[in-house]
């Protein structure tokens, strides 16, 4: 990359802006949606497409494509928002969020274009993820392959499942990127049930972990092309975040995990996001 | 490339199709660089040492964890590769049946499940390892195939036969009781035609699985007696051979249907939404009424719950008398 990286980091805030824009213009048309978990992934899916990972929105089917899994489904509306800046689905998708026979509705559906895999039951995407890592190593294909889980999502125990058996095959060609954001659908998950010490969890799996602040663009960069962490293990990054990054009467609130989205609530939440 | 003694799969097998499906993950191995095979803990289950020794690099164990296994057999399809889980039954289906729906189904993955110790054969091990709803759950999924290999023979073959489906497949399996073979040698299995073991216009009796032995001695029985008892190897529960069972119902007018499963969604569910809809007919079922098993072998288990072929022949002779 010959690209400085104060221009680098701009413009990946450029575009987790666009992403954090499009999950509100996606709401708006479906009616309201998962604002919280979408918003609080923006900035690592920012960096994850127009950065590190290896992909041709134009071949969405190349087979030696990077793959990214979105295990937290219910962000979708970030998912799309990405793949509409990168190409893969036309902008005008967007407005078709909850619509029928849309393409584009709560949870990814793996016939759009660009989603690897129907998501959103939550504890499905890191033994997914982990099955591409291994068909990768299996056929000596060289892709990477990401799975972003929700941190609430690591109540389902068919994570740990997974997380055993990736640290058992070595797959240091999967990285499992935890959006910590804090706060599950009923409330703050330290009232529901806790995760901390969570690094140290996955260290105990067997994992190489780093810790990050998930809306330092920098300290995302940084983690990301620092892959893999060891070269006998797979990768965990514990990001903290905010949820519903970026509008505040949306942040760290559960009532914003999901809720309805009118037209003067998306104006209210684009005058803070600035407009394009 | 070099091939596989052809003949000692037989020898192999036992005569139980739990083995027969791991010795055709053999031949599929060698002729499919694709296929892989994954274990939950079953390596000898399945009978898989031999494909381990022979394809290490396309061999995964992951371990008691069936969820994990299904999800990653599902990544797995995502990047070309031609899974085939081998498991058990009971915990395959029901505990993962979330995976087998959105990951395998729903996602349309070409994932293959030999699913083993299925029905009651796993009799002594009591009802939290019995399998009698899995026929109930997995052909209530779209896109989902269902197979039950009635003996050795079309447990290889049909396992074969799983290189041309292009979606997930459910192969229910026996234990470790040795089923007598009904099937001719060598012969071709064609996905969704039953296939007619005995002729007979009086009444139809269609079976699969175990079962199916049960219903040729049946009908051999009712022979003696003057009825012509006619006897259908439904062996692919989906897609159903609705041509087979319109024509016996058509021609017979009395349907008995026989499974080791329970009498709710399995084959005799099948059969009768279908006459119900296109064909009212006479039937009677026979399964596992609506109650878990008890602890017992397999064989005493089956007399017990009215599997057997004098059960078959009884609720063929009530039917006509009827």
């Amino acid at each position: 990359m010959n690209e400085p990286r104060e221009a680098l980091i701009a413009r990946l805030e450029a575009h987790a802006r666009q992403i954090r824009r499009d999950i509100w213009r996606a709401l708006r048309a479906g009616g309201g949606g998962h604002v919280g978990g979408s918003s609080s992934a923006a900035d690592i899916l920012a960096a994850l497409y127009f950065y590190k990972m290896n992909v041709r929105p134009q071949e969405p089917e190349w087979g030696q494509r990077d793959r990214f899994v979105l295990s937290k489904g219910h962000a979708n509306a970030a998912l799309g928002a990405v793949l509409a800046q990168a190409g893969f689905i036309d902008v005008a998708t967007l407005d078709r969020f909850y619509q029928f026979e849309s393409p584009f509705g709560m949870h990814p559906d793996i016939k759009m274009a660009g989603v690897e895999m129907c998501t959103g039951a939550l504890g499905h995407g890191l033994p997914i993820g982990m099955g591409m890592a291994l068909g990768a190593r299996i056929q000596n294909m060289g892709f990477h392959t990401f799975v972003m889980v929700g941190d609430g999502e690591l109540h389902e125990g068919s994570n740990w499942e997974a997380a055993m058996a990736a640290s058992h095959y070595k797959l240091s060609n999967l990285t499992c990127i935890i959006d910590h954001n804090k706060i599950a659908q009923s409330g703050h998950l330290a009232d529901l049930i806790g995760l901390d010490p969570l690094a140290e969890k996955w260290r105990a799996f067997g994992w190489a972990v780093r810790e990050i602040d998930g809306h330092d663009m920098g300290a995302v960069v940084d983690a990301l092309d620092a892959l893999p962490y060891d070269a006998n293990k797979p990768s965990a990054i514990v990001a903290h975040t905010v949820k519903g990054k970026g509008v505040s009467f949306a942040e760290n609130t559960y009532l914003w995990h999901t809720n309805s989205v009118n037209g003067e609530v998306y104006e209210r939440a684009l005058k803070e996001l600035g407009l394009p | 490339m070099s091939t596989i003694a052809s003949d000692d799969w037989r020898a192999k097998s036992a005569n139980q199709t739990r083995l027969a499906f791991g010795q055709a993950l053999l031949a599929l191995g060698e002729r499919d660089p694709r296929a892989v095979v994954v274990s939950a803990d079953t390596q000898d289950l399945i009978g898989i040492r031999q494909f381990i020794a022979r394809f290490p690099g396309r061999f995964v164990e992951l371990g008691i964890a069936e969820q994990n296994a299904i999800g990653v057999a599902a990544g797995m399809a995502t990047t070309g590769l031609h899974p085939y889980v081998c498991a058990y039954a009971p915990f395959i289906t029901a505990r993962s049946m979330e995976q087998v729906r959105n990951d395998v189904a729903y996602a349309h993955q070409r994932v293959v499940i030999g699913a083993a110790a299925s029905g009651i054969s796993l009799g002594v091990a009591g009802g939290t390892h019995h399998a009698l709803e899995d026929l109930a759950l997995m052909r209530s999924l779209p896109n989902m195939t269902v197979i039950v290999p009635a003996d050795v023979e079309e447990a290889y073959e049909a396992t074969l036969a799983t290189a041309e489906i292009d979606g997930p497949v459910y192969m229910r399996l026996g234990g470790r009781t040795e089923e007598p073979t009904v099937t001719a040698a060598g012969a071709p299995f064609c996905l969704g035609k039953a296939v007619t073991l005995r002729e007979g216009s009086d009444v139809a009796i269609i079976a699969c699985g175990a079962l199916v032995e049960m219903a040729v001695r049946a009908s051999d029985a009712l022979r003696e007696q003057g009825i012509a008892a006619r006897v259908l190897n439904m062996h692919t529960i989906k897609p159903l051979d609705r041509d087979a069972i319109l024509r016996a119902a058509a021609e017979t007018k009395h349907i008995v249907t026989a499974e080791e499963h329970r009498l709710t969604g399995g084959l005799g569910g099948a059969v009768a939404e279908l006459l119900a809809l296109e064909q009212p007919t006479r039937m009677r079922m026979i399964g596992m009424s609506d109650t878990f098993a008890m602890i017992g072998p397999t064989g005493r288990l089956r007399a017990k719950y009215d599997m057997s072929a004098e059960s078959i022949a009884s609720a063929c002779r009530e039917l006509l008398a009827r």
